[in-house]
């Protein structure tokens, strides 16, 4: 039977067959370093970091728009069009940096596994080894997707924060105050924390990410619509979700002048000041958050990884055909594993170190990006608007500005 | 004595002419598009025909003729012996390989997937200069990073070397033409050789632009097996891309349960149409099926199928068999009616070809029937055919008449697809 009929219900529909790519990329987003993070900028400034998140959102909505657009258009990666489009070596710099800073963000999320578990009385030498493997696993064994969604419906518990955030009894008239009028003093802190928010919210690898799963979805430009919403509803998660765990942070910790270094830190000074549960929740929202992003950050970076240098990748070949992609794969969790198993490790240079290279990286993907998207042969007629390229190149100019007065503001001080 | 030498070794490289007048830089390399095989040749390579070069600002083709290069040291050297302007001709057929080569997508003929070029190998013989071979492997990439001697120098204190791969040119077939303005007459003749599955699998990875280019050239029988392969999305993506012709011939060569899947998945105007383009006859079965709801065994079934009446003869059956020429899957099970048109038992192709032409069909016909109902559900149909040990189930309506066939490739097929969904 050929049916005709465009009702609401029909409309809702096709939106719940497209949601997905934008939802889940901002679940990934709010991963154990994002977590980390937040907490610091919270027990660090309390809510006068809050205001970060504003930018921070506008500019994650138009970068993810750009990238859906782009892989409807093209059906190409961004790792595909950029090797095709900027050169074999501007390609090897990105792509050896995010293989450095995503070892890094991986690590990051194994101390994330180790430190919520932690919370829960369990060492690390037993989760780390047990959730590496059971990862590993999930992805060779080939039942990914069906993890995917599982882990979509926990992320559901990073909402959670919330629960946390209102039993540390925040002040909304002091919150409102903050967002308006920081109290800030510009040093060296300041703005590396600055930079550390914001790319942790928009990490280059995201990029990627998103546009392949637009990709895999099959989405059409007809429906962008959806996929708009979709991915404004994804941004207003991660943002939410940010805002909420620096509201805990800053309501319970900065008042008391407690400093943190890990997101663990914050769910165990949580215990006295907001009670037992909202430490619970948060360190199970931790776990989570990092099992999730450690399952798909050494996947995805394979992939790129493989995509940029024309390796067969993908989770549905065999090894024999994809030796470099399950290599890759295998080795990024190994190392990542071992360096936190390591004891003594130095987890925190290694989590600013990669959130550093993620910040060189970022600029130098987003340029190629803007350039990709405003270049008439691949995009056609769905091109950037001018309003796209004045948030685009914006973002560009800040995030390098910010990074050049960050090496520079140490010779003055 | 052939020389050979790497197209990225070659750009940006200053060509002078004999009276070392700078002519300008290599930014690309022009080959013929449709390489035509000689008889002393085994394989066909396409010859170098332009040069195109840069001087500031201004680009321009000169004909490669004229045009010669020699290594010096590891170090290249282009000389021009008279310039001559490349004609319009000669810049429309060829194929500039930075633009359409370098760093795209090929599809490898033998490997029948999609590689990735690194870089492209050349050779100068005497009767001119040839592109062989396209480089895949890791140490064209290291060589364009500028990496590769010296890796290489420290692999051979452990004697070993980077891995080259390099696949022929006749073994290749370019794809990706999105970089260029005007549009080539490639006809990717090479294709139609390739498993319509591989072919399948090679289009599902390819950019929206490539996809409907690469399957808008295939011919219609190759074309039509290589679209019931195609994943629904992929599907739908072609199909709306498609002159509705085009799209209307290729479905035609479908059966016309394929069809109605694919039909399925398109929006309805679009279906109509194409439903309307295509010969009455096949969009009638089609529009038969489409009745059917998604789960029951209707919307899976063929209703292209043989039957006879008991009371033919052998002899008779085959004869008609002979005319109609039907496809493999329809022999699967053969049907036999009785003077109602009602379905009384199934008959085996090995049956009707041992017994004696005179033998009447009632006499040898086997009516131990298994049949499903039209409105049955789906998920029965596993069972019984591997209960039953059957190739393809007769499908009838409650008055027992036929509807159609089941054939173990739709159920094996359905079933596959729900694991994969599972997967997903």
């Amino acid at each position: 039977m050929i049916k005709n009929k465009k009702s609401f219900l029909a409309n809702l529909a096709i939106f719940f067959a497209i949601l997905g790519p934008g939802i889940i990329t901002g679940s990934v987003d709010n991963d154990a370093g994002g977590i980390t993070t937040y907490s610091v900028a919270g027990a660090l400034y309390g809510y006068n970091l809050l205001w970060t998140l504003i930018p921070s959102f506008i500019v994650l909505i138009v970068i993810q728009e750009m990238n859906a657009r782009m892989g409807i258009v093209t059906g190409k990666g961004l790792a595909d069009l950029i090797r095709e489009n900027s050169g074999v070596k501007i390609t090897f710099f990105i792509f050896i940096g995010l293989l450095i800073a995503d070892i890094g963000n991986t690590t990051t999320e194994f101390a994330g596994v180790a430190g919520s578990m932690e919370v829960f009385g369990i060492s690390k030498y037993i989760s780390v080894p047990i959730v590496s493997f059971m990862v590993w696993i999930l992805v060779v064994k080939g039942t990914y997707k069906i993890a995917e969604r599982i882990f979509l419906i926990f992320s559901v518990s990073l909402l959670t924060y919330v629960v946390s955030a209102l039993m540390g009894n925040p002040h909304w008239s002091e919150i409102g105050t903050a967002i308006i009028k920081p109290k800030l003093t510009f040093n060296t802190t300041t703005i590396a924390m600055i930079i550390g928010i914001v790319g942790t919210t928009i990490a280059p690898w995201m990029q990627f990410y998103m546009q392949s799963s637009v990709i895999e979805k099959g989405l059409k430009i007809k429906d962008f619509k959806y996929t708009l919403i979709d991915i404004v509803v994804g941004c207003v998660a991660t943002v939410v979700v940010a805002f909420f765990i620096i509201v805990a942070c800053a309501s319970t910790l900065h008042p008391n002048g407690i400093q943190i270094n890990e997101a663990k830190d914050a769910a165990i000074a949580l215990k006295p000041l907001a009670g037992s549960f909202a430490s619970i929740i948060f360190a199970f929202g931790l776990f989570v958050a990092s099992v999730f992003s450690a399952t798909i950050l050494p996947l995805a970076t394979a992939f790129y990884v493989c995509e940029a240098f024309g390796f067969e990748a993908g989770i549905d070949k065999k090894w024999e055909e994809a030796p470099e992609f399950y290599v890759l794969y295998t080795g990024i969790l190994i190392i990542s594993a071992a360096i936190i198993l390591i004891p003594n490790a130095p987890l925190i240079a290694i989590s600013l170190g990669s959130q550093v290279l993620n910040g060189i990286l970022l600029p130098v993907v987003l340029i190629c990006m803007i350039l990709l998207v405003n270049n008439k042969k691949i995009m056609g007629e769905y091109v950037n608007k001018p309003i796209n390229n004045l948030i685009g190149w914006s973002a560009v100019s800040i995030l390098i500005g910010l990074s050049l007065l960050l090496l520079i503001l140490p010779f003055f001080s | 004595m052939a020389l050979t030498f790497f197209l990225s070794r070659t750009l940006g490289i200053e060509v002078y002419d004999t009276h070392d007048n700078f002519v300008g830089k290599v930014c690309d390399i022009l080959v013929e598009q449709n390489p035509v095989k000689t008889d002393d040749e085994e394989t066909a390579r396409p010859k170098v025909t332009a040069l195109k070069l840069k001087i500031s600002k201004i680009t321009r083709y000169i004909d490669f003729d004229q045009v010669s290069i020699t290594k010096f040291n590891g170090k290249y050297d282009i000389t021009c012996k008279q310039v001559i302007q490349a004609s319009d001709e000669t810049i429309n057929s060829g194929l500039p390989l930075v633009q359409c080569i370098l760093d795209k997508q090929i599809i490898d003929l033998n490997g029948r997937k999609l590689v990735r070029v690194n870089d492209v190998r050349l050779a100068t013989i005497k009767t001119g200069t040839y592109a062989i071979a396209v480089d895949v492997g890791m140490e064209g990439l290291l060589r364009r990073i500028g990496l590769s001697k010296s890796l290489n120098a420290i692999l051979k204190i452990f004697k070993s070397a980077l891995p080259a791969k390099f696949i022929l040119w006749d073994d290749i077939e370019a794809i990706d033409f999105s970089n260029l303005n005007i549009r080539l007459s490639t006809t990717y003749s090479k294709l139609n050789h390739l498993h319509p599955s591989d072919l399948a699998d090679i289009i599902e990875n390819l950019g929206t632009q490539a996809k409907t280019e690469v399957f808008s050239s295939l011919d219609d029988e190759t074309a039509a097996d290589v679209l019931e392969e195609l994943e629904p999305e992929s599907q739908v993506h072609i199909l709306e891309n498609l002159s509705v012709e085009k799209a209307a011939d290729v479905l035609e060569k479908m059966p016309a349960h394929e069809v109605a899947d694919i039909m399925d998945e398109l929006e309805p105007h679009k279906a109509e149409e194409l439903l309307n383009e295509m010969e009455a006859e096949s969009s009638h079965d089609v529009r038969e099926l489409l009745e059917y709801e998604d789960d029951t065994v209707g919307s899976l079934m063929s209703n292209e199928y043989i039957s006879f009446n008991k009371r033919i003869t052998v002899g008779h059956a085959l004869e008609e068999l002979r005319r109609q020429k039907p496809e493999d899957d329809m022999l699967y099970s053969i049907l036999v009616t009785d003077d109602k048109e009602r379905l009384v038992a199934t008959i085996s192709l090995r049956d009707l070809v041992v017994e004696t032409p005179e033998t009447e069909l009632h006499q040898i016909m086997d009516v131990k029937l298994i049949t499903v109902f039209d409105d049955d559900k789906i998920d029965s149909l596993a069972e019984i055919i591997s209960k039953y040990n059957m190739l393809a189930i007769p499908v009838i309506d409650e008055g027992s008449k036929i509807q159609g066939i089941v054939i173990i490739d739709s159920i094996v097929e359905d079933l596959v697809n729900k694991r994969k969904t599972n997967k997903r």
